[in-house]
């Protein structure tokens, strides 16, 4: 009688195979997502890295200097400036943002306006002549005139947020001087000149920690790195294919689960319940079938995504726990969903309804990965869904979880399978008896 | 002993009765047809008798052997074609029969050896590897039947085979009706064809409304109507207006209307065809066709029931 069950069940995964809708709604689909954003972020595979134009910035730094900040030896960085303003060129100068902005000077306010206006620079900076006596003056304001293509937004963008980090910092050292000068006795410099040094250190490696802060990408896959495949575009594709596999492999458990309602519309199941082989051994072929189908496409997903786009999935025990999460779900919640349905006319309100809202629900995480609250939204109302469990699963192998989460995650799969499949199976049975 | 005895089959779904209090003999090696209306209960009970169908009363004994207390011992010694054409359809031919045989317990050189025997019954060798999907009504009834056959069932239940199918095919399937009779196999037939009860019977049993109504052999049956000619008159009149008019004409056993003619049943249909003319001519009603046929199945159902069976 095993044979049978193995007969009835490989005959529907002929079947399911051989049915060009259910491959394309089972491999091409998931396949053909993935492809499209490998495609449309394939300049990042080539560079392996986000390749920002530089910014052209033109300075006319008219700053005469003031009364206090003349002797700068002293500046953190091996700066040099005689000026408020000089030290603002020379940080923008610095090798630290040399990827990001080119920096030119010019003698004239007029003429860095000009450059802009002609394209010839994309930001220009113009410190006044008394910024450096505005600085150091207790009551002064000292400003700097930031001058841009209003049909840029990103590279003066990068541009404004060096400066305005440089000028939080100047602010926190004005307030420490201008306190310190009415506090204190005026003459006493050295301990002044002190406090000054250490506001401009701190001020100068913020800046030089610009650069870096500017260009990280925010990643949860922090196992990537390490894996020397962390690339952008696998930044953006795995998540993307992995949510593909999860959501189209819960269709086709559906999908497959609807064979036993379509073949009893068919008349070919009661046939099979007038031949001498019993009916739990019919429907238990039934249920094998949808778990070989969704089996056959996770692990040719896994490995066609591999292959093609060349994805690192995670450790291979995490990511076989992770496959067979995503078996049990899907098929039973595919059981599951049939056994509520009397005719395949019923199935539209099923794969359009029930799945897709599910699935959706279930992917927050990988659609909104970044997205303010995703992650929230993930830990919470996801996880209502199987797809959600499924995708944490997903997420576990790809991070390398510690194995404790891993197992906690499967266990809850375990659980909401035997809950599908005992509903699913009591309720077919119940309809055949 | 007797291939299926079925004593007094009860089946309701919810307020209606299906099959009420049906029983009947078959005998080994004999065709039997189950003949009735769409709706008579035939298919009920023939799926009672394949246990699909779970009687709430009565039982019924497949070689000895009860379709409610042992279904399983029942299935294996049964083969079913059921009225639909339950194949699939994305398989061939070839992969159907090879599927259906290991449901029915064949497999290896057994099963491939059968399979080549029930394509050439059916006549189908030549399109074994064709696509079920892609045959014809006639060739999908063919592989339909030659599923049940695989593992040489003693009886075979044939539930409306020819539903839906050209006459060639059809032709090919009666024909292969009694060729299985030749082979030693009891076949069930259910029909609401009476020409084919009439051509491939040894016994028929009439049923309608869920009851049986007359069971018996075609000679047998057609004696309750006594033998009966019918005679069926085409004419210029409506036949309704004329049947209350020529009700008194002598040899006239029973006059009804059905589809706008006059149908009449007559101990001899060439002694009352005068005074028919007779009749017409003094009422100034045209005859434009006339039809006399001897007593058949049609006649003892319109004898039992007041109603065509094709009603």
């Amino acid at each position: 009688m095993i044979l049978r069950l193995f007969d009835i069940a490989i005959k529907d995964l002929t079947r399911s195979f051989r049915s060009l809708t259910g491959v394309i709604f089972m491999l091409v689909i998931p396949l053909l997502v993935t492809g499209m954003f490998y495609l449309l972020f394939g300049n990042i595979a080539q560079s392996g890295d986000f390749d920002l134009p530089r910014t052209s910035v033109v300075v006319a730094n008219l700053d005469r200097g003031g009364t206090r900040l003349r002797s700068n030896a002293r500046i953190p960085g091996g700066l040099r400036a005689d000026t408020l303003g000089g030290l603002v060129v020379e940080v923008l100068k610095s090798e630290d943002l040399a990827d990001l902005i080119t920096v030119s000077e010019v003698a004239e306010a007029a003429s860095a306006y000009r450059q802009v206006d002609e394209r010839q620079a994309q930001v220009a900076i113009i410190i006044p002549a008394d910024f450096s006596r505005q600085f150091a003056d207790l009551y002064g304001q000292a400003q700097i005139e930031f001058y841009q293509d209003p049909t840029l937004t990103i590279s003066p963008g990068i541009v404004r947020s060096i400066l305005n980090q440089f000028m939080d910092g100047m602010s926190g050292v004005k307030i420490a001087v201008d306190v310190a000068m009415d506090q204190m006795d005026s003459t006493d410099f050295p301990l002044i000149e002190t406090i000054v040094q250490e506001y401009l250190a701190t001020s100068i490696t913020q800046v030089e920690d610009l650069s870096g802060e500017l260009l990280v990408v925010q990643s949860p896959r922090k196992d990537l790195a390490a894996q020397g495949s962390a690339s952008p575009l696998m930044r953006i594709i795995t998540p993307i294919m992995g949510g593909m596999m999860v959501f189209y492999a819960f269709y086709t458990g559906a999908a497959t689960a609807e064979s036993i309602v379509r073949e009893d519309q068919e008349r070919t199941l009661p046939r099979l319940f007038t031949t001498p082989t019993p009916q739990a051994v019919v429907l238990g072929g039934k249920f094998l079938s949808v778990f070989l189908t969704v089996l056959v496409q996770v692990s040719v997903l896994l490995v066609a995504g591999r292959i093609i786009f060349g994805i690192y999935w995670g450790q291979p025990l995490p990511v076989a726990i992770f496959a067979l999460e995503v078996v049990l779900c899907a098929a039973s919640f595919g059981i599951f969903v049939n056994s509520l349905i009397k005719d395949t006319r019923q199935s539209g309100v099923i794969f359009g309804g029930v799945l897709t809202i599910t699935g959706m629900v279930g992917m927050i995480r990988i659609f909104a990965l970044n997205a303010p609250g995703a992650a929230i939204l993930g830990n919470t109302v996801s996880l209502l869904t199987p797809q959600g469990w499924a995708v944490r699963g997903f997420l576990h192998a790809l991070n390398s979880d510690a194995l404790t989460a891993v197992l906690v995650t499967a266990l809850v799969c375990c659980t909401w399978s035997t809950l599908f499949m005992g509903l699913g199976v009591w309720r077919f049975s119940r309809r055949y008896a | 002993m007797n291939a299926i005895e079925v004593n007094n089959l009860h089946k309701s779904f919810g307020e209606i009765k299906a099959v009420e209090g049906v029983s009947f003999q078959v005998q080994q090696g004999e065709i039997f047809s189950l003949l009735g209306p769409n709706g008579a209960g035939k298919t009920t009970t023939i799926s009672m008798l394949s246990t699909l169908l779970r009687p709430d009363q009565g039982d019924a004994l497949i070689l000895g052997h009860s379709i409610t207390s042992h279904p399983m011992r029942v299935k294996a010694l049964l083969g079913v074609v059921p009225q639909e054409i339950a194949l699939y359809e994305d398989l061939t031919a070839h992969e159907n029969l090879k599927f259906w045989g290991k449901m029915y317990g064949l497999r290896g050189a057994a099963l491939n050896s059968r399979i080549a025997e029930v394509l050439d019954i059916i006549g189908l060798n030549e399109r074994a590897g064709g696509q079920v999907g892609k045959f014809s009504g006639g060739m999908k009834r063919r592989v339909n039947i030659g599923v049940a056959l695989l593992h040489k069932p003693k009886i075979i239940y044939m539930d409306e085979p020819t539903v839906g199918i050209d006459p060639q095919s059809r032709r090919n399937i009666l024909d292969s009706v009694v060729a299985l009779k030749d082979q030693g196999m009891t076949v069930l037939y259910t029909t609401h064809y009476m020409e084919e009860a009439q051509e491939l019977s040894d016994h028929i049993a009439i049923m309608d409304h869920g009851k049986l109504i007359a069971c018996g052999s075609h000679a047998e049956l057609v004696k309750i109507v006594g033998e009966l000619d019918r005679i069926r008159l085409t004419t210029s009149a409506e036949g309704a207006s004329l049947v209350e008019r020529w009700q008194s004409i002598p040899g006239v056993a029973h006059i009804f209307a059905e589809d706008g003619v006059l149908a009449i049943l007559t101990p001899d249909g060439n002694q009352l065809l005068p005074h028919l003319f007779d009749a017409a001519l003094s009422q100034e009603v045209r005859i434009t066709s006339v039809d006399i046929q001897s007593p058949d199945l049609e006649s003892v159902f319109l004898h039992l029931t007041g109603r065509a069976l094709r009603d």
